[in-house]
């Protein structure tokens, strides 16, 4: 089927949405290496102790993702709506979600103003970025399992919170969830609650498959619906080794997320009220 | 004493206790990565396990060469555990 075809397609809609994502993404670029020689280096010049440049960082990252997820819904090109945000206002939690796009990190950061999250290798040898994110001290996905592990679960027990992807990589349209233990490891190792967040974007926008300019017919919608919180604690035991309470944590996770991607999908934000109480522990 | 079919045994009962693997699946040529789905964290659980059970640790860099199921239990025949029978 031509594009042209698609029910409520218009073309200046279509261009003018096409040119927005394009813009924000050159925004996004341009803005990270800009706050990078300016706003991050001012805030550690400022900051007495590696404690409070983590904690001021982190939160200008929260205003910075802010202002870009701003000025994407102001052109028009994403909308976003979230529902029981209050529930990952704890300390110490492990925020699980689903990972369907692109902008999931920005879309949870800019909700939660301390958050550590797991940063992949090559951001810590881009000659910008790699300061901003080792100034707000976050997790970097080298070196051993073990250790990732070890340091984010001592980070989560210290009661920072933490954002965590189970799939490691954005979900492959179309096919079931795939997810690690490395998530189940660390809220074992840490005793953490859970906060599970649910994570839609109808019509699919920034998948793992689509480059950005691969926009949909009409402007993509996210939906986030916050679980209730489980304690980690509820998947160990008696006589249960760590490696089976891991993969018994990774298969509740995997099914909650199939269940909820579909309740949401389905009902939208009213499936927040449906899901909790049927997809907490059995 | 120690028959590498016996250790065979041994580690198939270890892997199922610790990771509740499908002991059909447990055959001398699996790979513990692909066709039993062992991560690297699991890895290190295995080795804790096997130094409890056998009373001698396996090097992690004679583990980092392990891929099948009939490695782990040739490293461990490796260690010469003619009399002390493992986990008996």
């Amino acid at each position: 089927m031509m594009l042209r075809d698609t029910p409520g397609y218009n073309w200046l809609d279509y261009g003018w949405r096409l040119f927005g994502t394009g813009l924000s993404f050159a925004c996004f670029g341009l803005g990270g290496v800009l706050l990078s020689l300016t706003l991050f280096p001012l805030i550690r010049l400022v900051s007495r102790d590696r404690d409070t440049t983590r904690r001021r960082i982190q939160r200008a990252m929260q205003y910075t993702f802010r202002v870009f997820l701003w000025q994407m819904t102001t052109l028009g090109v994403i909308s976003y709506e979230v529902s029981g945000r209050e529930r990952m206002a704890g300390r110490g939690q492990l925020i699980v979600a689903n990972h369907p796009s692109l902008i999931d990190v920005v879309l949870l950061i800019a909700l939660l103003p301390e958050v550590d999250c797991i940063v992949k290798q090559a951001l810590w040898r881009n000659p910008f970025l790699r300061w901003p994110v080792a100034w707000a001290d976050y997790i970097p996905n080298s070196g051993s399992a073990e250790e990732l592990v070890a340091s984010a679960a001592a980070n989560l027990r210290s009661g920072r919170s933490l954002i965590v992807f189970p799939e490691g990589t954005r979900s492959v349209p179309g096919q079931p969830l795939n997810m690690q233990r490395g998530a189940a490891r660390i809220a074992l190792a840490a005793a953490a609650q859970l906060v599970p967040v649910t994570i839609v974007c109808q019509p699919l926008m920034l998948a793992k498959t689509q480059p950005w300019y691969h926009i949909p017919p009409s402007r993509g919608h996210w939906r986030l619906v916050v679980g209730e919180p489980l304690p980690a604690a509820q998947f160990t035991g008696a006589g249960i080794p760590e490696a089976l309470a891991a993969r018994h944590l990774t298969q509740f996770l995997v099914e909650y997320f199939s269940r909820s991607v579909t309740a949401v999908t389905q009902q939208g934000a009213n499936a927040a009220a449906s899901l909790t109480p049927n997809c907490t522990m059995p | 004493m120690d028959s590498k079919e016996e250790i065979h045994e041994r580690l198939k009962q270890v892997l199922v206790e610790l990771f509740e693997i499908d002991p059909a699946k447990i055959k001398p040529e699996a790979n513990l990565y692909q066709d039993l789905g062992i991560d690297s964290i699991d890895a290190i659980d295995l080795l804790l396990r096997l130094k409890e059970l056998t009373g001698k640790k396996i090097q992690p860099e004679t583990f980092k060469h392990v891929r099948t199921v009939a490695d782990v239990t040739d490293a461990i025949h490796a260690l010469g555990l003619s009399d002390a029978a493992i986990g008996s």
